[in-house]
């Protein structure tokens, strides 16, 4: 019997609220006649038409997402071996690395990696961007996946391989669907991370690179003007869409082991 | 499926992302809003080139990103002390004055700095002052003076507007209005005198709303701040959109008595400019006075351009913030760059006063 | 024997490849940084040459020195650990029933659920904070609200905006999702009918609560906190924006050191105090979680 109880219901409702009151405004706001994000002056759309005339927002927000889609990918693939592989494994040096680029400054990683580019003469743009934010999102999911491991029951997958499976597939038919809520917790944290990040993408971008924080940070001392807020607003709607496109179409990644089958 | 998804969004942002060009690219690293949208169109149908902008919101980001070994930029924008560091730092090419002929346009005044002697490397560009800025209606009714420093540093005026003040989060900025304050050069680098200006900032923190260099001008704009220590470009903005908004109150530049710091910007060629030919090209064409007109138009900066002159609105010649009459002109001075002992030594006072109660 | 290498080889399989990327995209990089502590800044930003014109080898300690004799580091950093500690603990409070009340949902409500709490972190974070601003400003409905309430008891106003109240408000709005995602991935694979068993032994929903789901949920827990503690402690932006004169913390301390004052190996002395605490905190809590899961099992 599931009775839920009336507390919990609220405590989570407040929550909701506290989270969405801000994002309300924002969107609000994108519809502001006002240069400042500061008060309400009146209805128009015209940011949302000033955007679709602003090539250089756009591509920023473009390179957002796609860095934000590689690095969340890579670094959810990584972050699970590591996840794994930590719960697993007395291991000394990868849980340091782990925790470390959590823990360290972004502007000293940031100045850090860009000397560490020049040193190797990377080419600086979208792709040493993305290695950088890999780089600091692997350790969010891998706590994350050893946390679902913790205490989880590995008889099953020892049941895998006495019964003939092979390691690989073993962690695929069994332990992969078992950890697939941490996982996705993971990317979904990941992909947040990348297309906020600011510091270390500001050192690492090179000279014709835009992301959609380096664009909107520049105007933190004139005006953050309310088309930021249409951006972030159709970022948002856009990339909810395609979770939601992608969850239609495979059911089945985003189900823990009870409802696999269905 | 996860594949197709993935591919998808792969190709709505590469299409976001932009084609590869085909035309010369200059690639001018900038303030945001430092330039203006037509003039660097009009730039690029003479050029037949395109601009990539990209964009540093201080002096000490552009810096720190080139003293840790970033290229690819070819026209940068820094104030004079950060061309002082970059000229030590060996970061910039001298400039081929020949491919300039629109030199002429700048005020002898502003050539031949002590921080480039002879413009080997920079010419100037825009101009700001670091002055008072206030909302005309609430400072009437306090009956503030708004000439000199003393209404930023001093209690008795302070405990007024307790609460709706903010000063700039820069160490350099404050000391050297707490400096001017005292009477003192704002370049002085007596350590005594560093520390009686600590001692002023001290004295008035508890009054202050905060140390802000980036929101402070939306809370002035609509009211929720009184009184800002800031930059006379940020506040003429203030005033236009708090006009807009149809407020009832003006936001004015204060000029204080006892001086004020100038900061020029000016633009450079980075040693690494992959092309130095465009990089003159657009030196030069920013050096016509119509095309150095349109940033003043449109923020209110400084123009060091006398062929500007004649292209800018008179309500924006008439300011003293921005184009200060000869007195005013007396007292401003620019930031020299400081040595690496004399950083410490503030960073040390600027962290006592931060940390302090 | 050859299951015991293919299980060796497995090892290396899954735990290589985030080993390797790390140590050359995050160690290679994070031990140049060490390098400069030891460096001496260049007279225009930067470091000085490794080697000066002397041929000598330039290292030195003095930003270790100065970083232990200059007691008002410790003082700042002691506040950031407060904050974070802070928001932290009120995370947590807001995450978990957050997190319980997904974990619980019907499988067809559950992912929309989650989706809702990180939504709103896919928009900018300046703008965000902006919205703070705006809810938190002197005119706006809650300062009113808030002072009203304050003047009944006959205190002052107190200003929302440019205080450590908008610092703490904003730091536990930005860190949420980050604690409510782990204690949520934890909290779904509980199993219903442990608690159920306990209900018909007659315990109550607290009980049921302390003594079985918490526990269980510990690693989750501890997971969010490091996740939230950790980077919260090195933050400087949120400061930056709406914080007041005295809300200054270590993380703008260090980007002070990399920016205005082109001390870079004085700020890599003070990001490797940061990262050291922040490991040895991390370090504590999970050898208090690992002897306290120990202890439940007897």
């Amino acid at each position: 019997m599931r009775r839920r109880s009336p507390w919990l219901r609220a405590a989570a409702i407040f929550a909701y609220a506290f989270l969405y009151v801000p994002l309300l405004i924002v969107v609000v706001y994108s519809f502001n006649d006002s240069r400042l994000n500061a008060e309400w002056v009146g209805f128009t759309l015209d940011w949302y038409r000033k955007l679709a005339s602003d090539t250089q927002m756009l591509t920023a927000a473009g390179n957002s997402l796609v860095i934000g889609l590689v690095a969340s990918f890579v670094s959810t693939v990584l972050g699970t071996m590591a996840g794994v592989a930590m719960h697993r494994q007395r291991l000394r040096l990868l849980p340091i690395l782990i925790f470390a680029p959590i823990a360290i400054p972004e502007i000293l990683m940031g100045v850090s990696l860009l000397i560490f580019f020049v040193l190797l003469n990377v080419t600086l743009g979208l792709v040493s961007v993305a290695l950088a934010h890999i780089a600091f999102c692997i350790g969010f999911v891998a706590i994350v996946v050893r946390a679902r491991l913790a205490g989880m029951d590995e008889t099953l997958t020892e049941a895998a391989r006495d019964c003939g499976a092979s390691p690989s597939r073993a962690f695929r038919y069994v332990t992969l669907p078992l950890i697939m809520p941490g996982v996705i917790a993971g990317a979904l944290m990941a992909f947040t991370l990348s297309i906020d990040d600011f510091v270390i993408t500001f050192f690492t971008a090179g000279a014709g690179t835009v992301t959609l924080p380096l664009q909107i940070y520049s105007m933190i001392k004139i005006s953050v003007t309310p088309e930021v807020n249409a951006v972030s607003t159709l970022l948002m709607l856009l990339t909810l869409l395609l979770i939601i496109m992608a969850a239609k179409l495979s059911p089945s990644l985003f189900r823990s082991e009870g409802e696999a089958s269905t | 499926m996860i594949a197709r998804i993935l591919a998808a969004a792969f190709a709505v942002g590469l299409a976001c992302a932009g084609p590869a060009h085909a035309r010369d690219e200059l690639h001018l690293y900038n303030w945001n809003n430092y330039i203006a949208p037509e003039t660097v169109k009009r730039f690029e149908s003479v050029c037949q080139c395109d601009v990539v902008q990209t964009y540093y919101s201080d002096n000490e980001e552009l810096l720190a990103k080139l003293a840790a070994g970033a290229t690819g930029y070819d026209v940068l924008v820094p104030t004079s002390n950060a061309v002082q560091a970059l000229i030590r730092g060996g970061q910039l090419k001298p400039l081929d004055k020949l491919a300039l002929p629109n030199l002429k346009n700048v005020d002898p005044a502003y050539l031949n700095t002590p921080f480039d002697p002879g413009n080997q490397y920079s010419v100037p560009y825009a101009m700001s002052t670091t002055i008072i800025g206030y909302n005309d209606e609430k400072i009437r009714e306090l009956g503030l003076p708004t000439d000199t420093w003393a209404v930023i540093f001093d209690p008795k005026y302070l405990e007024k507007v307790k609460g709706r003040v903010t000063v700039l989060d820069s160490a350099n900025e404050l000391f050297a209005a707490a400096l001017k304050y005292l009477g003192y050069s704002a370049n002085d680098v007596d350590p005594a005198h560093w520390d009686a200006a600590a001692a002023v900032i001290r004295k008035a923190k508890p009054y202050w709303a905060a140390f802000n260099a980036s929101s402070y001008i939306k809370e002035l704009t609509v009211g929720n701040i009184w009184l800002v220590h800031g930059y006379s470009n940020d506040i003429f903005q203030a005033n236009q959109d708090a006009q807009a908004a149809r407020r009832p109150f003006h936001i004015l530049q204060g000029i204080p008595k006892e001086g004020a710091v100038l900061a020029v910007d000016n633009m450079v060629i980075d040693k690494n400019a992959p092309r130095p030919d465009l990089a003159l090209k657009f030196i030069n064409f920013m050096l016509d006075g119509r095309n150095s007109a349109d940033l003043t138009n449109l923020i209110g900066s400084g123009n060091p351009n006398k062929d500007a002159m004649r292209y800018i609105k008179p309500e924006i010649l008439k300011l003293p913030a921005v184009f200060p009459p000869p007195d005013f002109q007396k007292k401003l001075e620019q930031l020299k760059d400081l040595t690496v002992a004399q950083r410490r030594l503030r960073n040390k006072l600027w962290t006592e006063i931060k940390a302090s109660k | 024997m050859a299951n015991r290498r293919g299980r060796r080889m497995g090892a290396w399989l899954v735990s290589g490849p985030p080993l390797v990327y790390l140590l050359v995209f995050f160690a290679a990089p994070a031990l140049i940084m060490v390098l400069a502590s030891f460096r001496s800044p260049a007279e225009f930003g930067g470091l000085a040459p490794l080697v000066d014109e002397a041929g000598k080898l330039d290292l030195n300690v003095d930003s270790y020195v100065r970083f232990f004799t200059e007691t008002v580091f410790m003082r700042v950093f002691v506040k950031s650990a407060w904050y974070a500690a802070l928001t932290t603990l009120t995370c947590l409070l807001l995450a978990y029933p957050l997190a319980t009340l997904i974990a619980k949902s019907s499988a067809k409500y559950r992912d929309l659920l989650l989706l809702l709490v990180i939504l709103p972190f896919w928009s900018n974070f300046l703008i965000r904070i902006y919205a703070w601003m705006i809810i938190l400003g002197p005119n706006a409905a809650l300062a009113k609200l808030v002072n009203g309430i304050r003047a009944l008891f006959g205190a002052g106003p107190v200003p929302l905006l440019f205080s450590g109240f908008a610092v703490l408000i904003c730091l536990v709005y930005v860190h949420l999702p980050f604690m409510v995602l782990p204690i949520y991935a934890n909290l779904e694979k509980h199993d219903q009918a442990l608690l159920d068993a306990a209900q018909d032994l007659g315990a109550t929903a607290w009980q049921r609560f302390w003594r079985i789901t918490f526990p269980l949920s510990l690693p989750g827990v501890f997971a969010g906190a490091a996740l939230v503690f950790i980077p919260a402690l090195g933050i400087f932006a949120i400061p930056d924006i709406l914080g007041g004169p005295e809300d200054t913390l270590i993380g703008n301390l260090i980007k002070q050191q990399f920016l205005e004052t082109r001390d870079w190996p004085f700020g890599s002395v003070l990001s490797i105090a940061l990262t050291v605490a922040a490991l040895v905190l991390a370090g504590i809590a999970a050898w208090v979680a690992r002897r306290g899961s120990g202890a439940s099992r007897a």
